[in-house]
């Protein structure tokens, strides 16, 4: 196994571990995944907030084709009632099988907060060995985007006597595609 | 508050069957869930490093202050100093009104209740929504946090389902999933029609004018991503210089809260980040953003206050709740704080909250300290509650236990009355009982769910010279300090440790002015006796004459060592209490530092399980000698029970002013002895020794309790 997939596999197994699931796909296989996830839990609607790598992946089309409402504007109306979302993501940490999103960009931050599933997409080269290289890696930034935003995992709660439940106001599902660019 | 208020909720605390169950559950498996999470991440050296850096940040806060202003200033933030909660919340109320706000959705924020600021807002006519379940479920219930981290603790799924019944008008079934989903559903519509979000920070970055949110469950997402105003709202403790630094605190954090490696959500603003403005025109634009620096007096006085400076390192993980037995019993109502609880929050209230709760509360703390060896920050918590006790004792004493203490520390008087006490002892008991109720000071009011052993009839001051002590070419000479336990109670360990000493070549000797420790005093914060006691046995025990002071009683060992901290103003006894201190070692440690370690043993089965005192664990770091010691005594076997290093409920005087407290921890004590099936409980702590034996006795278990050293000298032949 080359060091790239070793990553992968860190990563992979610890998103896991934190009620996530994950998918090493090239650009031309993510739509399929990408599709069949939605149609398994039954996502009728989705919000995508298109960037290159999306567009290249041709994923609105391939949704569509499916039967699935995309919304790629008014990402702030339609969060609301979308059941999915899809958004790229600047960056991972195979260590913890986090994802993290960094900018401005507020409507991929809606996409990835409000959905009940919600997709992120990141490019395998960005996944960081683990914290610490992480946090190396925003220290070394010219200026800190106004936004940074680790996602581990679903949101979840252990509120009610203490059972740990997943799902709170925050996505019930998480997947990541993981893009083999490397 | 009166004691009395104090006792009424205790007990309702304990009568409270949800919150002993969850909280007990959740404690128990708290600990291995906390020393998984860490694997590969050195605790020690990231608390270190918490240290360093808040450390940083404390001793450079106008700087801090300044910066941080200055640098979310300049990517579009408004940034408040308030420098008193009033202000802050004018400031508040004021950006309220100038933006016309109606409706607020808030993310956990403790700066926040500190300023009152749901009722002074709801008072005005704002909706102010607690987001997070927990604190939304409280809301609800009209209630304060039970936890730091897990507010909601004492309501059962069933009660959840009653609130929210009552809540949407639609019936709720107690199923938890359902429950999570009614939160969901109902907070969404408050979230989307928010007109403004306030958030806490578990951190302030100056250099980068950044403020961070950490949550699991997506609201603090919701809060700062949704409503076209967002406020932050945290205390100067949150700082610290550079984004490099706030990474030990999130290395802690989550593993120390909820043994999670990190939660779901870290966000990092940093100034004013984009929103939507109209979500049918999807405009878009920059969010306003403000930050209210609260800086307010109580927050300067422990700045300023050497003994407590380090409060400023707490990073509000609620670790020291989770392993504390006293809060793993009451849960946090009892310490009357709508915002902080614990042992750290009787510090917290203390400065921020009320002075006068926190003097009631203080007394809750069993000092075992547990909740040191896990702190984020590596606070000395018990040291600090200390602190606080002697504060309060200086302004105001108990005269009952001031006439006690003041008896304790003249040795002559205190011993005539433990003399008086062995004779008229019988007078005191319940027939057929061996229960003592009328001893002075510690041994009295101790007699709630257990039996008290009796005073010895000789005590071990008088039994001394009567020891032969054969031993050819000595090695050394060591002086026995006996402490009260053993002088007048247990005098069969005090001579065991003669025994054992002599069987490995060391002569012992009894200097006979040696009295109380005096740790009875420090414990109820007088100092002043605790002072007039340590230089008495500074005086008594001339350390210059032996090459070393054994006690067989950790409290005592830890206290003589303490000495010099008592005598640190007074230069010709601090260098005595000094070499006091350094000679002064407890039984196991020295007998096994001196090659006490042997095979021997009369081979006879005995089954034991091990208790660890506080003392002998947490202040000394000693637990693998005695083991070691015991195991290899032939016949002896061990058998571990379950959170064998947790306090027994003795915590020294501490069962004479919570016996409702230390009876249940006890309880639990006594349920781990029996699952072990152990014939014997060996301890090294007097203290322990009767607190437990009296628990067995009390329910007619056949099980002994012996001092390590009684177990050495019996199964080696030598008494
Ligand atoms: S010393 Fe023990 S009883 Fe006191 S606060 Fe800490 S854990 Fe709780
Ligand atoms: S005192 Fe220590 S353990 Fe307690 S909340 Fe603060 S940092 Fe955490």
């Amino acid at each position: 196994m080359g060091a790239a997939d070793v990553m992968y596999e860190r990563f992979d197994k610890n998103l896991q571990a934190v009620n996530g699931n994950s998918w090493l796909a090239t650009v031309p296989e993510a739509a399929d995944i990408i599709v069949n996830a939605f149609k398994e839990n039954g996502i009728p609607d989705t919000c995508l907030c298109e960037t290159p790598l999306l567009k290249e992946m041709g994923l609105k089309k391939a949704l569509e084709d499916a039967g699935i409402t995309v919304y790629t504007d008014h990402i702030r109306l339609h969060s609301e009632t979308a059941k999915g979302g899809i958004c790229e993501t600047q960056c991972g940490i195979a260590d913890l099988g986090s994802v993290l999103q960094l900018g401005d960009d507020v409507d991929a931050r809606l996409v990835a907060g409000m959905s009940e599933y919600y997709i992120g997409i990141v490019r395998l080269s960005t996944i960081v060995d683990d914290y610490d290289a992480m946090f190396d890696q925003l220290c070394a930034m010219e200026e800190l985007p106004t936004f940074v935003g680790f996602i581990t995992g679903p949101s979840r709660t252990a509120d009610i006597e203490c059972v740990s439940t997943v799902g709170v106001h925050g996505p019930l599902k998480l997947s990541i595609l993981v893009v083999a660019d490397v | 508050m009166a004691n009395e208020a104090l006792k009424q909720e205790i007990q309702s605390a304990l009568r409270n069957t949800t919150l002993s169950r969850t909280l007990g559950k959740f404690c128990e498996t708290y600990p291995e869930k906390r020393l998984k999470s860490y694997a590969g991440v050195n605790f020690e050296e990231t608390r270190d490093s918490i240290r360093e850096v808040k450390g940083y940040a404390a001793e450079h806060i106008d700087e801090m202050i300044e910066k941080f202003t200055k640098n979310c200033t300049a990517r579009g933030g408004h940034v408040f100093h308030a420098t008193s909660t009033e202000e802050a919340m004018e400031y508040v109320r004021n950006l309220v009104r100038e933006k016309g706000v109606k409706t607020i959705v808030k993310s956990k924020s403790m700066a926040s209740e500190e300023l009152h600021m749901n009722k002074v807002l709801g008072d005005d006519g704002v909706l102010v929504q607690e987001t997070d379940l927990g604190e939304f479920i409280i809301a609800l219930e009209g209630n304060t946090p039970v936890h730091m981290v897990m507010p909601a603790l004492h309501l059962n799924k069933e009660q959840v389902a009653d609130l929210f019944t009552d809540y949407t008008k639609e019936k709720n079934e107690p199923i938890i999933a359902e429950e999570v989903k009614t939160a969901r559903k109902v907070m969404r519509e408050k979230f989307t029609h928010a007109d403004m979000g306030v958030s806490g920070a578990n951190v302030a970055v100056a250099e980068t004018g950044t403020v961070f949110t950490m949550t699991n469950e997506g609201n603090g997402r919701m809060v700062g991503t949704l409503p076209k105003i967002h406020l932050y709202v945290f205390g100067i403790e949150k700082f610290v210089n550079s984004l490099s630094d706030a990474r030990y605190i999130f290395k802690a954090l989550p593993r120390n809260g909820t043994g999670q490696r990190l939660t779901t959500y870290l966000s990092l603003y940093t100034g004013a980040t984009e929103v939507c403005l109209d979500k049918d025109t999807d405009e878009k634009g920059p969010k306003e953003f403000y930050c209210v620096i609260l800086d307010d007096p109580g927050r300067r006085e422990i700045l300023a206050d050497e003994d407590f400076r380090e409060v400023y390192d707490c990073i509000r993980c609620g670790a020291c709740l989770d392993v504390c037995p006293a809060f793993a019993l009451l849960g946090g109502h009892v310490y009357g704080s709508k915002v902080y609880t614990g042992g750290i929050g009787t510090i917290l209230s203390h400065f921020l909250v009320s002075e006068e709760r926190a003097e009631q509360i203080q007394n809750i703390c069993l000092q075992c300290g547990r909740c040191k060896e896990v702190c984020g920050g590596g606070l000395h918590i018990p040291e600090m509650i200390m602190k606080l006790r002697e504060r309060s004792t200086e302004k105001h004493q108990n005269p009952t236990y001031k006439f006690a203490l003041d008896a304790v520390s003249d040795r002559k008087l205190f011993h005539s009355m433990l003399r008086i006490a062995s004779i008229a002892q019988p007078a005191f008991m319940k027939p057929g009982q061996p229960m003592m109720r009328h001893l002075p000071m510690f041994l009295s009011g101790l007699s709630e769910g257990r039996s008290l052993p009796k005073i010895a009839q000789v005590p071990f001051r008088d039994i001394f010279p009567t020891i032969p002590q054969n031993v050819e070419n000595p090695k050394g000479k060591i002086a026995i300090f006996t402490g009260c336990l053993l002088d007048f109670v247990y005098v069969d360990t005090a001579t065991a440790i003669i025994k054992d000493l002599n069987s490995i070549g060391y002569v012992v000797d009894m200097p006979m002015g040696q009295s109380c420790c005096g740790a009875p005093a420090t414990y109820m914060g007088d100092r002043k006796n605790a002072t007039v006691t340590a230089k008495l046995n500074v005086d008594a025990m001339s350390a210059e004459n032996y090459d070393y002071i054994v006690s067989a009683c950790p409290t005592c060992t830890h206290q003589l060592r303490e000495y010099q901290e008592f005598l640190k103003d007074d230069p010709e006894y601090y260098e005595k209490a000094k070499a006091l201190g350094e000679k002064a070692y407890d039984f196991c440690k020295l007998f096994h530092m001196l090659g006490g370690l042997s095979d021997e043993g009369d081979g006879k089965e005995m089954n034991i399980t091990y208790h660890d005192s506080c003392h002998l664990k947490r202040s000394m770091g000693v637990y693998e000698e005695q083991r070691e010691l015991l195991t290899h005594t032939k016949g002896v076997h061990l058998t571990e029970m379950k959170e064998s290093d947790v306090c027994c409920g003795f915590g020294g005087t501490y069962s004479i002013k919570f016996p409702e407290v230390a009876t249940p921890i006890l309880a639990k004590k006594i349920e781990h002895i029996k699952e072990t099936g152990a014939d014997t409980v060996a301890v090294d702590c007097p203290g322990c020794m009767m607190q437990i034996s009296g628990g067995l006795d009390a329910r007619g278990l056949d099980v002994d309790v012996k001092h390590t050293a009684v177990i050495i000298a019996e199964k080696r032949g030598l008494m």
